[in-house]
């Protein structure tokens, strides 16, 4: 088979032009255009944002910029990582979750500094721990928060009432108010109502338990301090409900299935909310909300950041604080069930109002005070993979009946290893 | 070699992208296996540390051992069902067409739905299984926590999903056999099963190698069906099921690289695991070539 030279030559030239294209088009999305581009992008998560403030947004800054915004499905962090490392279309605004601030801030670099474009003048509207989560030793703000997770304790009131028990949210959580009451509360629910269970694993209790306390895996002089007191004792709390036998042990991804059936609490944060909603509609109205055992904790919540290969680093920061001020923040609430991170917005009448999901409970009450309560503790870039240990090893209890005490050493072996590799001393 | 340029050039696109995209990014990944890397920090040289860390790690032997379990668990049916299978299919007379696409769809299928799929008909609590298992009075089966059981939903899983796929590679094989060696079996008086055992699988032995080095790469590769199984958030960072029992090589590597941010680990478990593969291929390889010389 011989290919005639002007066939060739055609063939040739087409697929150079063609693939010139794609470079071309590769790169000038997110290289060229220097600081005052006229075409903004903007990469968010479903959920991340409330979707009609974003196509809100697009309209009120129509006359500067063309802003495009794209949700971006699958593993954000991984996607995120990848663009910045090749240093090429990547988007001039971007959501970072807020279990992967800490990954990001030894790279802080990478990202602009929001206190340069004027976020220190507005900073004091937001709570300080979240905007602290995400500033660098030297002060670099690198994101602006968008939303938190302060945790509560969701339970059945309907189950409560059969119980016996308290149904009032103040009532509950005055005989809930740490977690050895609110234990000794389920093994009493339990026995009234056969076939439920107050937790639906030890992992989650485990979870917020550490999430209560001021410090973390590894302090902020880079030591692994996940061997002390302070894990230990949120480690045995954990351990209760298991030993109490009030423990679900719902592991795999039956929990959909159960949170309508056989769990009478929940405990999760704010956003949580409507993952119980989406679950078990039919749930409707006898669920309520009250203060978490031992104190608030946060769950998630994430920021908004500018890489710095943003093309106009002036008008995206315009663009994200209005987004995020205080007002288009209490919308996210109602839109998406985003905690906002700007206390003002607590009290505007979006988020005062009551919940249907919740029997109309005004829910503010018990998420407002959590979210300013919340303990400010260090959270180090390798923490989320120093805690994974000792989340499978309470898996692991649950389903193997390993034992607690060996359970414990072998994540504590484990932990300290993964810490050793990602450089922690 | 110059004066064929012209056809050089026209096959030229495909290892221009080989390169750029399989070629290159292997052997980076060996460049990182000495280094640690967050994914876009510096890169540091380490030397062997992150070998000696994996050397001391027992979540990465404990990922080897399920990975084999697994494998195991799933080659040896998947190449007996489709080996009966394929002569099933091959003395039958209709319906040729429907049955060969019917058993071939599960391999097209795609894994992360079928093993959603897997993950509500096994559920431990609500599970359709352990619903039937009820009827009969059969207690609820932990099928997703106990960890013999995770190992065997997903070795089912992948019996499942490639059973077809060796099944038409066998099939082409038995097609392939000339019939007259059969009927000369028959006139000899051979019946069935000792044709099968002396005819068609000697005849198919290579075809047979094939499919099991394919198997073994492909089974030892797991990693979307638990994946999928025991999918992580932020509330619940545990990979691999309960217990980590459904962790696989492949699992951990991705856990650790992309998850951790430790892509010089990450690339250590990798070349790791490769040699791992390469020592267990030529090991098949042996094994079933040794039939053959006595």
């Amino acid at each position: 088979m011989d290919l005639s030279r002007r066939g060739f030559l055609q063939a040739a030239a087409l697929t150079a032009a063609a693939s010139g294209l794609t470079v071309a088009c590769g790169g000038g999305s997110g290289s060229a255009g220097g600081k005052n581009g006229k075409n903004l992008t903007l990469w968010y998560w479903g959920g991340a944002l409330s979707d009609k403030v974003v196509a809100e947004a697009k309209t009120h800054f129509s006359g500067q910029v063309k802003l495009t915004a794209a949700s971006i499905g699958g593993d954000f962090k991984q996607k995120l990582t990848t663009t910045l490392a090749a240093g090429a279309s990547v988007p001039d605004i971007t959501g970072i979750k807020g279990e992967d601030m800490a990954s990001f801030l030894p790279n802080a670099n990478r990202f602009l500094d929001l206190n340069d474009l004027g976020f220190k003048k507005i900073a004091s509207q937001y709570l300080d721990w979240k905007t602290k989560l995400a500033r660098t030793e030297d002060g670099r703000q690198i994101g602006f928060p968008i939303d938190i997770g302060p945790t509560a304790l969701f339970y059945r009131a309907d189950l409560f009432d059969k119980a016996g028990l308290p149904t009032d949210p103040d009532k509950v959580a005055a005989r809930a108010g740490t977690w050895e009451e609110y234990f000794a509360l389920g093994t009493e629910l339990g026995k009234k109502v056969p076939g439920t269970y107050l937790v639906n694993n030890i992992s989650s209790v485990f979870n917020i338990a550490v999430g209560q306390g001021s410090a973390r895996f590894i302090d902020q002089d880079n030591h692994f301090i996940g061997d002390q007191d302070h894990i230990r004792t949120a480690w045995d709390t954990a351990i209760r409900p298991y030993t109490l036998g009030i423990d679900a042990k719902i592991n795999d991804n039956t929990w959909n299935a159960a949170i309508g059936k056989s769990l009478s609490t929940e405990l999760g944060a704010a956003w949580h909310a409507l993952d119980i909603e989406q679950a078990a509609p039919k749930t409707k109205g006898k669920w309520r909300v009250c203060a978490t055992p031992g104190g608030p904790a946060n769950q998630g919540g994430s920021y908004l950041a500018l890489p710095k290969q943003c093309r106009n680093p002036e008008e995206a920061f315009k663009i994200i604080s209005w987004i995020l001020s205080p007002e288009n923040d209490a919308r996210g609430f109602t839109d998406a069930a985003i905690f906002p991170a700007a206390p003002a917005a607590y009290a505007m009448p979006a988020m005062t109002g009551g919940d249907p999901f919740f029997g109309g409970q005004k829910v503010i009450e018990v998420f407002g005070p959590a979210a300013k309560a919340i303990p400010a503790s260090y959270e180090a870039p390798a923490d989320a993979a120093v805690m994974a240990p000792f989340m499978t090893e309470l898996s692991s209890i649950e389903a193997k009946g390993k034992k607690p005490a060996d359970a414990w050493k072998d994540a504590v072996a484990q932990a300290r290893q993964i810490a050793r590799r990602q450089g922690v001393n | 070699m110059l004066s064929h340029w012209r056809q050089y050039l026209a096959i030229s696109p495909f290892f221009l992208v080989f390169g750029v995209f399989s070629f290159f990014p292997v052997f980076y990944s060996l460049y990182l296996a000495f280094q640690r890397w967050d994914g876009l920090g510096t890169v540091q040289f380490v030397g062997l540390q992150q070998f000696r860390f994996l050397w001391d790690d027992p979540v990465f032997w404990l990922s080897i051992r399920n990975t084999l379990v697994i494998w195991v668990l799933s080659t040896v049916p998947t190449l007996f069902g489709a080996l009966v299978l394929a002569t099933l299919l091959h003395s039958v007379r209709r319906f040729k067409g429907f049955y060969r696409i019917a058993l071939y769809i599960p391999n097209v299928t795609s894994i992360v739905a079928v093993s959603i799929f897997f993950g509500a008909v096994f559920s431990n609590n609500f599970g359709l299984v352990n619903a039937i298992l009820g009827t009969v009075g059969i207690s609820p089966v932990p099928w997703l926590s106990n960890p013999w059981l995770i190992k065997l939903v997903i070795a089912l899983l992948m019996t499942w999903m490639w059973t077809g796929y060796n099944m038409i590679i066998y099939l082409a094989g038995l097609q392939a056999i000339p019939t007259q060696i059969y009927e000369a079996a028959r006139l000899d008086g051979a019946g069935p099963i000792r044709t099968f055992f002396q005819i068609t699988m000697p005849i198919l032995r290579p075809i047979i190698l094939f499919t099991v080095i394919i198997s073994t790469i492909n089974g030892l590769q797991s990693f979307s069906e638990p994946q999928v199984l025991f999918g992580s958030n932020a509330a619940n960072p545990n990979l691999g099921g309960p217990g980590q029992a459904g962790l696989t090589t492949l699992l951990y590597f991705y856990q650790s690289a992309f998850v951790n941010n430790d892509y010089g680990y990450g690339a250590a478990i990798v070349w790791a695991f490769f040699v791992l593969i390469m020592v267990l291929v030529v090991v098949n390889w042996r094994v079933v070539q040794r039939g053959r010389k006595s």
